[in-house]
C-alpha cells in the first residue's frame, strides 16, 4: 500500500457497513420480534375465530371467517342465563361454548379499573414525599427507612398472603376493593419509593437548596421544582403501579368472592375451569384484557423510556 | 440592614467536624471573603449562614436577632451558587422571576426588576431560553441575576466563578466588585483562590480544616500572616521558607542559615531580642528581592540560579540556596542565564520570621 493512500484513508465518510451486515442485524430484528409478538398475534387473530376454526390445523393466523360472535358474548351476551343444558344452544351458529361467567367479566374490568386507579393515585401521594424526604433530607434513621423498605420488596407475595389475609380479616375488608387496594399499595409503594429515592437523588442537591433560598418551603419546593423535573419517573412509576395492580391475581383470588371485587385476572382464569372452555371466546377476554394497560401505555409512550434509564446515571 | 455574628458556631456532621468555634462579626454592607482549601468548612459556614444546615453549637445572630432555627425563605438571603443551579425547567425569565414569584410581589413589579437585572447583566436576549442552551458564562450570569432581583440584605456566594475559564473569571471579577458597590449590602463570598480573595474582599477570612486562622484587610493578611499557613496560601507563587536560627550581630538580630545570614529590621530586632539560638523558620516572598540595586549590609542572597522561567512582564529565577529550591521573581532589565551565581538583595523590611515548632508568627500577633 503506497503512503498516499494509507494517508487518505480516512479522508472521505466510510461507506456504508456491508449488505451482509445489515441483513444479519435485519434477521436478528425480525427473530426478536416474531418471539415476542407472535403470541400477542395469536391472541388477537384467534378472537375473532369461531371455536372451530381455532382448533384447525394448521392454524388460522388470519381467521377465514372472523366473526364478532366473541366480543358480542362479552358485552351483550349477559342477560342470557348460560346452564349446561342451553351451553350449545345459545350459540348455535358457532357453535362456542359461552362460559357461564361471561357476563361478570365487564363488573370485573371496572373493579380492576377502580383498583388500578386508586392504587396508582395512593402510590403517588405517599411514595413522592416520601422520597423527596430520604433523597433530600437528612434525619436520623434515613437510611434505615430507605433500606426497610427496600427489604420489604424481598419478601415473596405468597409469603404474605396469610399476615395481608388476617389484617384483611380483622379489619373487616374481605370481598372489598380495599383489600385489594390496601395490599396492592405494601407491594408497590416500595418500588415506588425505590425509583423515585433514586431519581431525587440523582437530582443536585443544590436545587433543593436554590428553591428554599427563593422562598419555597420543603413542600414547595418538592411541588414547584422536583415534581416537574420527575415526570418521566413519575410515569415509569404510574405504568409500573397500573400495570401491577391490573395484572394481581394471587392476592384478588385470596381476598375476593364475589362480583363486588372480583378483578379482571380471577373472571378469566374462571374461563378455563368453567364446564365449558371457549378458548376463542377466552382470548376475545384476553383482547379485551389488554387494551386499557395499552392506551396508558400510549398515553405516556414518550416518556416511558427516558423513565426508566432516568437516575441510572448521576449527573 | 445585615450585621452577621457567630458565637461559637460549631458544626459536626455525624463524626465529622466541619467548623469549630467560630468567632466571627460580618459588619452591614461589608464584602467578606472566606478563603480557604477545599473541605475546610467554607461551603458549611456559608450554608449556616442562608439556614440551610443547623449548627451543632454555638448562636448566628441577624443583627439583634438569634436565627438558629429561622427557616431560609424567612432569612432575607439570596445565593449563587457553584453549580448555578438554575432549574433546568424554567426559562431564564422564570429562573430569575422565581424568588419574587414565591414572595408574591405583584407581576409587573416582577418583570421591571427582572428586565432590569438582565440589562445589567446584558442577557436580556437570553430570556426566552432555557438553562442547558446557554454556555457556563451565560449562566452564572442568570444566577447573579437571579440573586440580584431580590435586592436582599445578604448575598452569599459559594465559589461562583471556579467554572469559568481564567479570562471570564477576572472580567467577573470586576463585575461582582460592582456589584456590590451599586447593591450597598452584605456579600459573603467564598473562593479557594486567593487572588480572587484578594481583588474582592474587604475583609479576608482565612480557614483551615474548621478553624479561623487569621481575619484582615487583604493588605494585612498578605503582609503580616500570623502563621505559616496563612503566609503561604496566599501568594503565587507561594513564599519561600527557610529553616535556620537567629543570631545576634552587631547588636542587631539577625536570620542564620549556613552561608546565608540576613539582617532583621529594626521593629523584629528590638522584638526579637534575647532570642538567640532560637530556631526559625525564614518566610521571604518571591518579589521580595531585587537584581538591580546593590544589597545593603546584612541583605545579600547569594545563589545559583538553576532555571530561569519569563513571565512576559517579569522573570522567575529558581535558585539552588543553602541545599534548598527557592523562586524569585525580578524584573528584566537584568538578563538572567541557567548556571549562573546572582546576589540578590532582599528587602529587610519584609522578612518573616515563625517559630519552627507552631508554626505561629514571631513578628505579628
Ligand atoms: N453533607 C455532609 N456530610 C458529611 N460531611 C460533610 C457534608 N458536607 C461537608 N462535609 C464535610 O465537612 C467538611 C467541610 O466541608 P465544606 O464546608 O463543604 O468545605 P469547603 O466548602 O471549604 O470545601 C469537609 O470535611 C466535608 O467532607
Ligand atoms: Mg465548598
Amino acid at each position: 500500500m503506497s503512503t498516499k493512500t494509507a494517508g487518505h484513508r480516512y479522508r472521505k465518510r466510510p461507506r456504508l457497513p456491508d449488505l451482509a451486515h445489515q441483513l444479519a442485524i435485519f434477521v436478528a430484528s425480525v427473530i426478536l420480534l416474531t418471539y415476542v409478538l407472535a403470541p400477542f398475534a395469536w391472541l388477537v387473530s384467534s378472537s375473532f375465530q369461531t371455536e372451530a376454526e381455532i382448533v384447525s390445523v394448521p392454524p388460522h393466523w388470519i381467521p377465514h371467517e372472523p366473526t364478532l360472535e366473541n366480543f358480542d358474548a362479552i358485552f351483550f351476551y349477559g342477560q342470557e342465563e348460560v346452564t349446561y343444558e342451553s351451553r350449545s344452544t345459545v350459540d348455535p351458529a358457532s357453535g362456542g361454548y359461552i362460559p357461564s361467567t361471561a357476563k361478570d367479566l365487564l363488573p370485573a374490568m371496572w373493579n380492576s379499573f377502580k383498583v388500578a386507579i386508586a392504587v396508582v393515585i395512593l402510590n403517588l401521594l405517599v411514595g413522592v414525599p416520601a422520597a423527596y424526604a430520604m433523597a433530600k433530607i437528612r434525619f436520623k434513621g434515613r437510611n434505615a427507612s430507605v433500606y426497610t423498605i427496600l427489604t420489604t420488596r424481598v419478601i415473596p407475595d405468597i409469603a404474605l398472603v396469610v399476615p395481608f389475609f388476617l389484617v384483611i380479616k380483622n379489619l373487616g375488608l374481605l370481598d372489598s376493593l380495599w383489600a385489594l387496594i390496601l395490599t396492592y399499595l405494601a407491594i408497590t409503594v416500595p418500588f415506588t419509593v425505590f425509583i423515585l429515592v433514586g431519581y431525587f437523588e440523582s437530582l443536585p442537591d443544590d436545587l433543593d437548596k436554590a428553591a428554599r433560598i427563593d422562598g419555597c418551603s420543603r413542600f414547595q419546593a418538592l411541588i414547584r421544582v422536583f415534581i416537574p423535573l420527575a415526570v418521566p419517573s413519575l410515569v415509569a412509576v404510574v405504568l409500573f403501579t397500573f400495570l401491577t395492580s391490573w395484572n394481581e391475581f394471587l392476592l384478588a383470588l385470596m381476598f375476593t368472592q364475589t362480583q363486588a371485587a372480583q378483578t379482571l385476572p380471577i373472571i378469566v382464569a374462571s374461563f378455563t375451569s368453567d364446564f365449558t372452555i371457549s378458548f376463542s371466546f377466552i382470548n376475545a377476554a384476553g383482547v379485551v384484557a389488554v387494551i386499557p394497560p395499552v392506551i396508558v401505555a400510549l398515553m405516556f409512550e414518550r416518556y416511558i423510556v427516558s423513565g426508566l434509564t432516568a437516575g441510572a446515571v448521576k449527573g | 440592614m445585615a450585621r452577621i455574628q457567630f458565637e461559637n458556631v460549631t458544626k459536626y456532621y455525624g463524626n465529622v467536624l466541619a467548623v469549630d468555634k467560630l468567632n466571627l462579626e460580618i459588619r452591614d454592607k461589608e464584602f467578606v471573603v472566606l478563603l480557604g482549601p477545599s473541605g475546610c468548612g467554607k461551603t458549611t459556614t456559608l450554608n449556616m449562614i442562608a439556614g440551610l444546615e443547623e449548627l451543632s453549637e454555638g448562636d448566628i445572630w441577624f443583627d439583634d436577632e438569634i436565627v438558629n432555627f429561622m427557616p431560609p425563605h424567612k432569612r432575607d438571603v439570596a445565593m449563587v451558587f457553584q453549580s448555578y443551579a438554575l432549574y433546568p425547567h424554567k426559562s431564564v425569565y422564570e429562573n430569575i422571576a422565581f424568588g419574587l414569584a414565591m414572595r408574591k410581589y405583584p407581576r409587573d413589579e416582577i418583570d421591571q426588576r427582572v428586565r432590569d437585572a438582565a440589562a445589567r447583566l446584558h442577557i436580556e436576549h437570553l430570556l426566552d431560553r432555557r438553562p442547558n442552551q446557554l454556555s457556563g458564562g451565560q449562566r452564572q450570569r442568570v444566577a447573579l441575576g437571579r440573586a440580584m432581583v431580590r435586592q436582599p440584605a445578604v448575598f452569599l456566594m459559594d465559589e461562583p466563578l471556579s467554572n469559568l475559564d481564567a479570562a471570564l473569571r477576572v472580567s467577573m471579577r470586576a463585575e461582582i466588585k460592582e456589584l456590590h458597590q451599586t447593591m450597598q449590602t452584605t456579600f459573603v463570598y467564598v473562593t479557594h483562590d486567593q487572588a480572587e480573595a484578594l481583588t474582592l474582599a474587604d475583609r479576608i477570612v482565612v480557614m483551615k480544616d474548621g478553624i479561623v486562622q487569621q481575619v484582615g484587610a487583604p493588605d494585612e493578611i498578605y503582609e503580616q500572616p500570623r502563621n505559616m499557613f496563612v503566609a503561604s496560601f496566599l501568594g503565587n507563587p507561594p513564599i519561600n521558607y527557610l529553616e535556620g536560627e537567629l543570631v545576634a550581630s552587631n547588636g542587631r538580630m539577625a536570620f542564620r542559615r549556613g552561608e546565608l545570614t540576613l539582617a532583621l529590621n529594626g521593629l523584629a530586632s528590638t522584638r526579637l531580642k534575647g532570642d538567640a539560638g532560637r530556631k526559625v523558620v525564614l518566610g521571604i516572598r518571591p518579589e521580595d528581592v531585587d537584581d538591580r540595586n546593590a544589597p545593603v549590609d546584612g541583605g545579600a542572597i547569594d545563589g545559583h540560579v538553576n532555571f530561569v522561567m519569563p513571565i512576559g512582564s517579569d522573570q522567575f529565577l529558581n535558585m539552588k540556596l543553602e541545599g534548598e529550591e527557592l523562586f524569585f521573581r525580578v524584573g528584566k532589565e537584568t538578563r538572567h542565564r541557567n548556571g549562573e551565581e546572582v546576589t540578590l538583595a532582599a528587602n529587610l523590611d519584609r522578612l518573616h520570621l515563625f517559630d519552627q515548632d507552631t508554626q505561629k508568627s514571631l513578628l505579628w500577633d
